[in-house]
């Protein structure tokens, strides 16, 4: 308690306590242009476009144009109001959806107003940009990638798609929390349909459902969250609930957290809830992994891209909340440095490659989270835009290889990929992704993660933080080009994966396993081989395309980092909107050293790297750290490799006693949940379901035993003889003649 | 019910009626029926002596013991002949003494519907239905009579029902009949004549009060009678004048009857219709021979019928 | 009173009517329906036991109509005519149902048909 309150109080003072520094109030808010509205409108008309084509049966790409020209005007709309919104502070209101006033019990007049409005800030304009440019790009990766499902499932597909874009500008320019919220479910219903693709394997079908079920515990958080929020400020709407938040920053800033109510202060712990969920953080990560049983374009952007920022974004949007907590902010730093760290530990040993990028966007999930914690919203922005991109293109390249090889993930049956013919292009792609996700100097990954790094060693009492964050930096580094150094570079060779589909332009591909791949001399990639055997196909233009452009704009995010200071381009975008918070360092120390000094001058508890200004040392310690990490991966992985399957990794195996096999096994996290939640709560429902049987049916027969028993008893009665009836009738008729007539002589 | 009889002596003479009844009942060997309905008539002529001891003034008319002594005679008969047309017969014979009783108390009208609906129609009914539904004794079989009507099924059960149920009524009414107050006759039932302007007239012809001519005043959709000082305003070649009534003009029962079927109770009246039509309905229905056809050869009728050939398939 | 005692009828409204002479009429129709419901209880036609239903109606009516006299009221009088309707309807159907069952099984003993037995 009193360490945690030091700690916010801390930060916050040095947050707060520069006035000069500190963001000027908010700008008004102004009615935004009706077209903003076309923003997330357009996706919804693909994807219900989409479901007409499926009704009528059309058995071509038409879908996939539909969806890639719908995104792409929503994000030309979507550039077109970065171009006159950002900055500003705007609401468009489609329409009216919720909106009911009442007198309480305590005679207070009450309302609930939840429209169908998008609040545009330039927040708002950072997210939506990433999100429907890469939709759009992806979209058109897609229309290739899926076109052997070309008239089964690719209308499902896009619709599904389409829908997902569409929840995701709901929750990202949604105006108060229920529109958020509806996005948020929204986007977990796609991802749970996408996850489910592939139906009819029941592996999907459960990493579908695993990923479901893990949101609806994190959801029930952010609900409780919105609960309260609605409790507690008496609406929903963002501009209502920011600016009543202002006034307890004044405390946060006095360290005095006692002055600030308890269910203030529970609103981010509930609300962060459901941000680890959705951005797959501990303990709710597990769900991530699975996850990659989607289709490759769906792993790339909503479980690596988009969707699992929607936590980050959602602490983001309501930061002023977070900053009144005493305990949410902490606790956000240290859960995102232990997931990074441990997601990366198990990235470290996993041989499926696109499993080991779902762990790094874990980990690198991690980084966000822990870099929201440190009080750097600038750095953690800033790394879900440069991760959003060369994630993207990692993934995609992935899908490229397993699209290619007939499903094949697996590192030890892929070698030299980068040679074959082909592949040059996706080679490319993913040696550019791979040292951005590295942090190679000077690529926009190293940019981001600098930041969040350099602020963990600033912010008082992160340290440790920045200490695990920067180990992870090593192993990113690491697992990263152990994938690169194993499948594109090296020997080549393959075996294809067993989903080997009949190709109209390939023949038939039968499961030619490989062997003619062994001398691996000429062989692979090459279109002119016997019949019958396998013939991996380099990609075509589609996914060409959509991986160069990529990686012109991953390269190309790292110069955001240069335009203007205080962290960039991203760092004005960011301080112009709630997630604002005083600069404390920033990026002031780097592009002006009066601001430096200013900021400098204001903090009473500065953090330092052994010594150091971490600002200035974090480039070259992070710089080497990555380096480290790829000279490690180059020696165990590439050094001396003569097959696909063998490495001088291997011979280190042994040395580590039981870790490898561990981290192989994802420390068994899913075992533990299995042994603690599953189990018992299956031994909870077999003894509830004894109740059930035996107490609560046993209540309701015993309704039915009841009756049945005196009918029973009664039955003889029913001799089915017309006598008997008339005798009794004329009984009973006498019996009650009797009884009142009994009765009217006594006078009652 | 002192006033009408001691209660022990009723209950008394109600047991005496019910052993008889009881002992008339028929049994398959022996069937002391006239004993029966001696002891029967015994317990009834104690009761009435009794009541009529008391009654004094108020003694029912002498057609009464008549009517009621036939009445329950023959209803007795019905109950007991093992021969069903004899029972509708002695059926008939009650009727016709109801009717009797009837009359005596002033419902003619209905006395002559009873016997028009029930001895005439319904009772017909009962005999077809007995002769359709027995068979008629052949040359083997002499005797008709069934097993089932030969003997009666637990008879002293339902006698003690039976006369459980009457003394309780017999005492409820009784009891009751010493707190109702009888309506008083007067000029209540001569509102009536107001709605029956033509009868008013007629009478006064037939009284030689007005001519033939003459017609009773109409205004405003109402006729000028003026009830209570017993006269009408009358138009004719004499000018318009009020005539009163003759001394004997009232209402007659069936007039005042059909003005209450009508007036009070019309909507009774649609149900009856209502439930007559359902029970012809049913009758219908569920006395129908039902002729089985399968289905194949419903669709080869209609397809004859279709193709003009005839149900039967001749072209 | 006298001179009444041999009348058969009254034309128009009559006289009221006293307690005790209605007092004799309802002796009758008690004891008409109690012989009709006895007959209902120990026979075993169909038919007969219809026919005593009938004997059942008619006590009623007689008690309708004797209270109607006794108060001076035409209701009761109205009544039986409505007795009279059911009556026909129930014969109606109850001799239908009669051909029915008869045509059925060749008998008229109500004990034959227990199929509605508990």
């Amino acid at each position: 308690m009193t360490i945690a309150s030091d700690i916010m109080g801390s930060i916050l003072h040095g947050a707060l306590g520069a006035p000069g520094a500190s963001g000027a109030a908010l700008p008004a808010i102004e009615a935004g242009p009706w077209w903003v509205s076309l923003i997330p409108a357009l996706p919804l008309l693909a994807c219900i476009l989409c479901g007409v084509s499926a009704a009528m049966r059309i058995k071509s790409k038409l879908p996939a144009w539909i969806t890639v020209g719908c995104l792409g005007v929503s994000f030309a709309l979507t550039a077109a109001m970065f171009q006159q919104l950002a900055g500003g502070r705007s609401v468009t209101i489609a329409w009216e959806w919720i909106n009911v006033a009442w007198t309480d019990s305590g005679g207070h007049e009450r309302s609930l107003i939840a429209n169908f409005g998008f609040y545009v800030d330039s927040l708002t304009c950072l997210w939506m940009l990433f999100v429907t440019g890469l939709a759009t790009l992806i979209a058109l990766y897609a229309s290739e990638y899926m076109s052997h499902d070309v008239g089964t499932g690719y209308c499902r597909f896009f619709a599904a798609f389409g829908l997902f874009v569409f929840s995701m500008a709901c929750l990202v320019m949604g105006d108060n929390l229920i529109l958020l919220y509806l996005g948020w479910e929204g986007v977990g219903l796609c991802s749970y349909l996408l996850i489910g693709y592939f139906y009819k394997k029941p592996s999907a079908v459960a990493a579908a459902k695993k990923a479901f079920i893990m949101n609806r515990i994190g959801d029930l958080g952010l609900a409780l969250g919105i609960f309260l929020a609605f409790v507690q400020f008496g609406s929903v709407e963002y501009k209502v609930i920011l600016e009543a938040a202002q006034p307890w920053l004044a405390a946060a800033q006095a360290g005095h957290f006692d002055e600030i109510p308890a269910t203030v202060q529970l609103i981010p712990i509930l609300l962060m809830i459901g941000a680890f969920g959705k951005s797959a953080q501990l303990p709710l990560y597990v769900w991530l992994p699975d996850a990659m049983e989607g289709p490759t374009p769906v792993s790339a952007l909503i479980h690596a891209a988009t969707m699992v920022t929607a936590g980050v974004y959602l602490i983001a949007r309501t930061y002023p909340l977070f900053l009144v907590s005493e305990y949410a902010l902490p606790i956000v730093a240290w859960v995102g440095a232990l997931t990074a760290l441990v997601a990366a530990t198990i990235g470290m040993a996993q041989f499926d490659i696109k499993r080991i990028m779902a762990y790094s966007t874990v980990s690198q999930l991690g980084y966000m989270f822990a870099g929201l914690g440190v009080l750097t919203s600038t750095g953690a922005a800033f790394h879900v835009f440069t991760h959003a991109f060369f994630k993207a293109s990692l993934f995609l390249s992935c899908g490229a290889v397993m699209h290619g090889f007939a499903g094949q993930l697996d590192l030890r049956k892929l070698s030299g990929v980068g040679f074959m013919k082909g592949w040059q292009f996706v080679a490319i792609a993913m040696l550019v992704g791979c040292l951005n996700l590295a942090g190679f100097p000077f690529t926009a990954g190293y940019f981001s993660k600098d930041m969040i790094l350099a602020e963990a060693f600033v912010t008082p009492h992160m340290a440790p933080i920045g200490w695990i964050l920067l180990l992870t930096a090593g192993l990113t580094a690491y697992y990263t080009f152990r994938v690169f150094f194993r499948v594109f570079v090296g020997p080549k060779y393959y075996e294809p994966g067993d989903e080997v589909h009949a190709h109209s332009d390939h023949g038939h591909g039968d499961h030619g396993h490989g062997e003619h791949g062994h001398d691996a001399h000429g062989h692979a990639g090459d279109h002119g081989h016997a019949a019958g055997e396998f013939h991996p196909h380099a990609p075509g233009w589609a996914i060409n395309f959509v991986l160069l452009t990529l990686t012109v704009l991953s390269v190309g995010a790292a110069g955001l980092y240069f335009l203007g200071d205080h962290g960039g381009w991203v760092g004005k975008m960011v301080h112009a909107s709630s997630a604002n918070y005083p600069p404390i360092v920033d990026l002031a120390a780097h592009s002006g050293e009066a601001a430096d000094a200013h900021a400098h001058a204001d903090h009473g508890a500065h953090g330092s790297f052994l010594g150091m200004d971490p600002h200035k040392v974090m480039y070259y310690v992070s710089g080497i750290v990555g380096f480290v990490g790829i000279a490690i991966a180059f020696a165990l992985h590439y050094v001396g490799r003569k097959t696909a399957a063998t490495a001088n990794a291997d011979k280190l195996v042994p040395l580590l006693g039981p870790i490898p096999k561990l981290a192989q096994g994802k420390w068994f996290v899913d075992e533990v949940y299995d042994l603690l939640i599953v189990k018992p709560l299956h031994l909870i429902s077999i003894v509830f379901a004894y109740i059930d049987k035996l107490l609560v049916d046993g209540l309701v027969n015993a309704f039915g035993w009841v009756p049945r028993g005196v009918g029973s008893g009664l039955r003889p009665l029913q001799s089915g003889n017309l006598h008997s009836y008339a005798v009794q009738m004329a009984g009973g008729v006498a019996v009650l003649l009797l009884i009142v007539f009994l009765a009217s002589i006594a006078g009652l | 019910m002192d006033h009408l009889i001691h209660p022990i002596a009723l209950y008394l003479g109600l047991a005496l009626v019910g052993l008889g009844l009881c002992v008339a009942l028929p049994r398959a060997r022996v069937s002391p029926q006239v004993i029966g309905a001696l002891l029967a008539a015994g317990g009834l002529g104690v009761i009435l002596v009794l009541m009529g001891l008391k009654a004094q003034g108020e003694l029912p008319n002498l057609y009464f013991y008549v009517f009621s002594l036939v009445a329950l005679g023959g209803s007795l008969r019905v109950v007991t002949h093992p021969r069903p047309v004899y029972s509708a017969i002695y059926f008939i014979l009650t009727i016709l003494a109801s009717c009797g009783l009837y009359l005596l108390l002033s419902a003619e009208f209905m006395a002559f519907a009873l016997v028009i609906v029930y001895a005439g129609a319904i009772l017909i009914t009962y005999l077809f239905v007995i002769m359709l539904a027995t068979q008629a004794p052949t040359e083997d079989r002499t005797e008709g009579l069934k097993s089932y009507d030969i003997a009666a099924r637990e008879p002293m059960l339902a006698t003690v029902a039976s006369m459980a149920l009457v003394a309780v009524l017999t005492g409820m009414l009784f009891t009751g009949i010493s707190g109702l107050e009888p309506r008083r006759a007067g000029a209540s039932h001569d509102a009536l004549l107001a709605q029956l302007p033509r009868r008013v007239e007629d009478a006064m012809k037939d009284a030689s009060a007005i001519t033939f001519k003459d017609r009773i005043v109409e205004r405003d959709g109402a006729f000028q009678i003026d009830i209570e000082n017993r006269r009408a305003l009358v138009t004719g070649p004499d000018g318009e004048r009020w005539v009163d009534f003759p001394a004997n003009l009232a209402p007659r029962n069936v007039e005042a009857l059909g003005f209450n079927l009508l007036n009070t109770h019309p909507g009774s009246i649609e149900i009856a219709g209502v439930i007559l039509l359902m029970a012809m309905l049913g009758a219908v229905v569920l006395s129908r021979r039902q002729v089985e056809i399968d289905e194949e050869a419903k669709v080869l009728q209609a397809r004859n019928l279709m193709e003009g050939r005839g149900a039967e398939g001749q072209a | 009173m006298g001179t009444d005692l041999f009348m058969l009828a009254q034309a128009g409204f009559p006289e009221p009517m006293g307690g005790a002479t209605l007092a004799h009429y309802l002796l009758i129709s008690v004891l008409m329906f109690a012989i009709g419901l006895i007959g209902f209880l120990t026979r075993r036609n169909l038919i007969v036991m219809f026919l005593c239903t009938e004997l059942m109606f008619q006590a009623a009516g007689i008690a309708l109509i004797a209270f109607s006299r006794f108060h001076l009221e035409h209701s009761g009088q109205t009544f039986v005519i409505f007795v009279l309707t059911v009556a026909a309807a129930e014969a109606a159907m109850a001799l239908a149902l009669v051909v029915l069952l008869f045509r059925k099984r060749e008998s008229l003993d109500a004990d034959e048909w227990t199929e509605m037995k508990g």
